[in-house]
């Protein structure tokens, strides 16, 4: 969660879990614990939930899957929010934004 | 809050549909080469200009190999060059003519009729070369400059695109004869810039890439990779220019020495983004594409072998057929073998599921193909590549026919493990539709 940026704590731990059933399918990891989230922000007033993401390498195959699979987790913690999913590449994914469980599976 | 930001914003991959066929064309060819190779034993016990051999190498070369690159090039452009394909018509366009003009080379050259269906099937083949070459450029022009990994593919494709142009200029020169050389001279000129021109520099071009990719690791080094390049093109060059001008065989040394150097360099830095990888657990497909990685190392020293044959003026015919053999079944193969199983399984899951990703369990792109089949095919293609291997060199046809047997038993499981990927379907999706 450290990693993250949100303007509301709480909805954004909640988002994190329901995220942390996307996993990315080739290294077997959540793409939280892979440190693809950067931000999630929430709009009380228009019901919106945005989210920041990237990907481990630009133009990843599975980067619209990915992308769609963070839409449709949010989407079905969150009914009746509209979910707006960005990908950016600035700054670029690296491995430190990995988090311990994360590095702690691929150490196995 | 962010500025601007409406939609998600959708990733510009290459569509499953251009590389799939690709990838079921190359299966069906491997097949096609090791049935061809065990009714055909008998003549991998002569010379190797032989229709029957040149036959089984063509559908290697491009069947098998150049097939499966392009498909999987298709799908890796984006990936290497960070930008989207150029255009996905010409790559289909350039999937139907090889696809078209490889079953009439191969026809030409196993009956020996280098009339129409061989002349017809180069052409093709060079156009949808020509297409790949175009696509590529213009896929590149659009990338950062100065990237490596985009040189490397450059450089292979205009490489793949003299080896088939002076291919086809070979084929011409049986029926209007152009060069006054015997064709078997002619011969190390295409088979060096398609094995090391082509098929050289562009696994090591995307294998630099994917390699670390795959186990995640904090290795990079660009400067090694641009000495690598310039190292390969080199040495090619400067063997094309000693064999023009027919410079006496030792000085073959200086270019295969420089080969040598730059696959060394090319290992040191597979070995150093193993080391320092993240991902601890290396899978069968990874460890299969790192072995093909010094499966390199003994095509070198064949060739270090047979110069030695050529300087003291023996030349030895068993040895230039294992070093064909090595390179087309053993390198090429295996490098092939490690990575469908890699890159595949992914495609397909992308296209069953990749819309329904993020609402509940899905299937692990690796449950997608059966393992175990995997490792029976592992074992039956290396105890088929050694088998034939002894059956080379010691000129035994019931020793080549166990080889090819067990290759074709390999390259039958290929098939069906790569048919069951590529058949896959959602099975919850099958039970919606029966409940209904």
């Amino acid at each position: 969660m450290t990693n993250v940026i949100t303007n509301n704590n709480l909805k954004c731990t909640i988002a994190l879990a329901a995220l942390q059933n996307v996993i990315d399918p080739e290294i077997g990891i959540s793409v939280v614990d892979l440190g693809l989230i950067y931000q999630i922000d929430f709009s009380e007033a228009d019901k919106k939930v945005f989210v920041r993401m990237t990907l481990t390498t630009q133009f990843c195959p599975m980067g619209e899957s990915l992308t769609g699979a963070v839409k449709r987790a949010i989407e079905q913690t969150f009914t009746g929010e509209e979910i707006f999913v960005e990908l950016t590449f600035d700054p670029p994914w690296n491995h430190e934004r990995i988090s311990e469980e994360g590095k702690q599976f691929l150490n196995r | 809050m962010f500025a601007g930001v409406n939609s998600s914003q959708p990733v510009q991959n290459t569509t499953h549909k251009v590389v799939i066929p690709f990838y079921a064309y190359a299966a069906v060819s491997l097949f096609a080469a090791c049935f061809l190779m065990l009714i055909s034993a008998g003549s991998f016990t002569g010379h190797y200009f032989n229709p029957h051999v040149l036959a089984i190498t063509h559908i290697m070369a491009l069947g098998w190999g150049t097939m499966i690159i392009l498909g999987a090039g298709y799908q890796l452009i984006p990936v290497l060059i960070e930008k989207s394909l150029y255009s996905i018509k010409l790559a289909y366009w350039s999937f139907f003519l090889a696809a078209a003009g490889i079953p009439f080379l191969a026809y030409g050259f196993y009956y020996f009729d280098m009339g129409w269906p061989a002349k017809w099937g180069g052409r093709l083949i060079l156009i949808a070369v020509l297409l790949f070459v175009i696509n590529l450029a213009k896929s590149i022009q659009k990338s950062k400059k100065g990237n490596v990994h985009a040189w490397f593919m450059l450089a292979a494709s205009g490489w793949l695109f003299i080896t088939a142009f002076y291919g086809l200029v070979l084929v011409y020169n049986f029926t209007f004869p152009i060069y006054e050389r015997n064709p078997v001279d002619l011969i190390p000129l295409h088979a060096h810039t398609g094995i090391v021109g082509w098929f050289l520099l562009l696994v090591i071009g995307v294998g630099s890439k994917l390699i670390p990719m795959f186990m995640i690791s904090k290795y990079t080094n660009n400067k090694l990779l641009w000495l690598i390049f310039l190292l390969i093109n080199t040495a090619l060059l400067l063997f094309i220019l000693l064999y023009i001008f027919n410079v006496g065989s030792a000085i073959f040394l200086l270019p295969v020495s420089m080969i040598l150097i730059s696959l060394m360099l090319f290992a040191s830095y597979c070995y150093k983004s193993y080391k320092q990888r993240i991902r601890k657990q290396v899978d069968g497909q990874m460890k299969i594409s790192l072995l093909s990685v010094l499966m390199m190392l003994v095509p070198v020293a064949v060739i270090f072998l047979l110069i030695g044959f050529f300087v003291s003026g023996k030349e030895n015919l068993r040895v230039v057929l294992l070093y064909g053999f090595v390179i087309f079944f053993g390198w090429i193969t295996a490098i092939i073998f490690g990575m469908t199983f890699k890159t595949l399984p992914f495609i397909i899951w992308n296209k069953v599921y990749g819309k329904i990703a993020g609402l509940g369990k899905t299937p692990n792109p690796k449950e997608l193909y059966s393992e175990k089949l995997f490792k029976v095919m592992s074992l039956s293609y290396l105890s088929g590549f050694v088998t034939f291997i002894a059956g080379i060199l010691t000129i035994e046809r019931v020793v080549l026919t166990i080889g090819a047997s067990l290759l074709l038993t390999a390259a039958f499981l290929y098939c069906v493990n790569a048919g069951k990927v590529l058949l896959h379907q959602n099975p919850f999706q099958n039970d919606e539709r029966n409940n209904q």
